[in-house]
């Protein structure tokens, strides 16, 4: 296996999923310290294990029976839709236009929500189970589409996507174990603006592929495209600070 | 997970809605790039749908900036 295309293909699925599972982690570590870990463990391992079936079934099922260019076609074009959400978002934050995502304060409100709601020792805490059930879940649905979406192109890509992800899994849980407290030194906002300008290369980089382009230097032109994206995002965030006077701040929505 | 996917859509059609349609129309421009320029339009079209979406990326996020500043503007007064 080309070292090279490994990384390509394995470094963007690993800090893109490692961004989910932060979202994840945050959440079943604030159940856990609020109202004990064995609901929130149960929760996780279920959720685990419908994921693995959404995955066995529906996944498995579109990368092998989907022709590739149509599948390289359809999955670019989203990732280039939902890159580019997450760059404007990243962009805007950087920009001090709206709020940056703060984990700690995430964490702190799950824990001042759980605290309100309650626990009676003597029953099972089907909150608890429930609220990490639907956190994994959630989270995980993001990992796997990231996965099929950087393995679309199937083979090598798929294989170096998935381990990527398993890496992504492996490394922010253990260091949330280690921890037992939000992974607040994780910089979530430069991981999402980075996820953002890789899931739009792809997106132009597969999108061209089905189309019938052949990329001088095959996968070796991502990085190039990559770097284009956040030039460009450099530039609109500096305009951005130009245009508006210091310390505003709208509603993402509003803008 | 059918919340998730609902409010992804709406944030995606509706909250950025401008430039999910620019994306799609920068999308649709590179596929008639390719099918009517024959093989050098198959051998560019990488290329026009980066720059397009490059400067539909600055212009969506200047207009933001604008709206912003207006409404900043508006609130201070």
């Amino acid at each position: 296996m080309d070292p090279i295309a490994l990384a390509i293909h394995a470094t963007p699925a690993f800090i893109a999923s490692a961004v989910e599972f932060v979202e994840a982690t945050t959440i079943v570590l604030a159940v856990g310290v609020t109202r004990g870990w064995r609901a929130p463990l149960i929760g996780t391992v279920a959720a685990t294990a419908t994921l693995a079936v959404i995955i066995a079934t529906l996944g498995v099922a579109i990368v092998t029976i989907v022709p590739e260019q149509l599948l390289k076609g359809v999955v670019g074009a989203l990732l280039l839709l939902f890159g580019l959400r997450w760059l404007r978002k990243a962009v805007l934050r950087f920009a001090g236009i709206v709020a940056i995502h703060d984990e700690e304060l995430i964490y702190q409100r799950e824990l001042a929500e759980l605290r309100a709601q309650g626990i009676q020792r003597t029953e099972f805490d089907w909150i608890g189970f429930l609220v990490a059930y639907k956190a994994v879940l959630l989270e995980g649905t993001e990992v796997a589409f990231i996965v099929i979406a950087f393995g679309a192109a199937g083979g090598i890509a798929l294989t170096a996507a998935t381990a990527g992800a398993i890496a992504a899994g492996i490394f922010v849980i253990a260091l949330g174990i280690a921890l037992k407290k939000p992974l607040t030194m994780v910089p979530e906002n430069w991981l999402k603006f980075g996820v953002g300008a890789m899931l739009c290369s792809f997106g132009v980089f597969w999108f061209a592929e089905a189309l019938g382009m052949e990329w001088p230097g095959d996968a070796l032109s991502i990085p190039l495209i990559v770097a284009a994206f956040l030039a460009a995002s450099g530039l609109a965030i500096r305009m951005l600070r130009a245009l508006l006077p210091q310390g505003a701040r709208v509603e993402a929505r509003n803008v | 997970m059918f919340s998730a996917i609902w409010s992804t859509l709406v944030g995606l059609l509706i909250e950025d809605g401008q430039l999910a349609i620019g994306a799609l129309f920068a999308l649709a421009i590179t596929w008639g790039v390719a099918y009517s320029g024959g093989d050098q339009g198959r051998e560019v079209s990488g290329w026009v749908l980066l720059a397009i979406v490059l400067v539909l990326v600055v212009a969506n996020l200047y207009r933001a900036g604008v709206t912003a500043r207006a409404r900043v503007s508006s609130a201070r007064r």
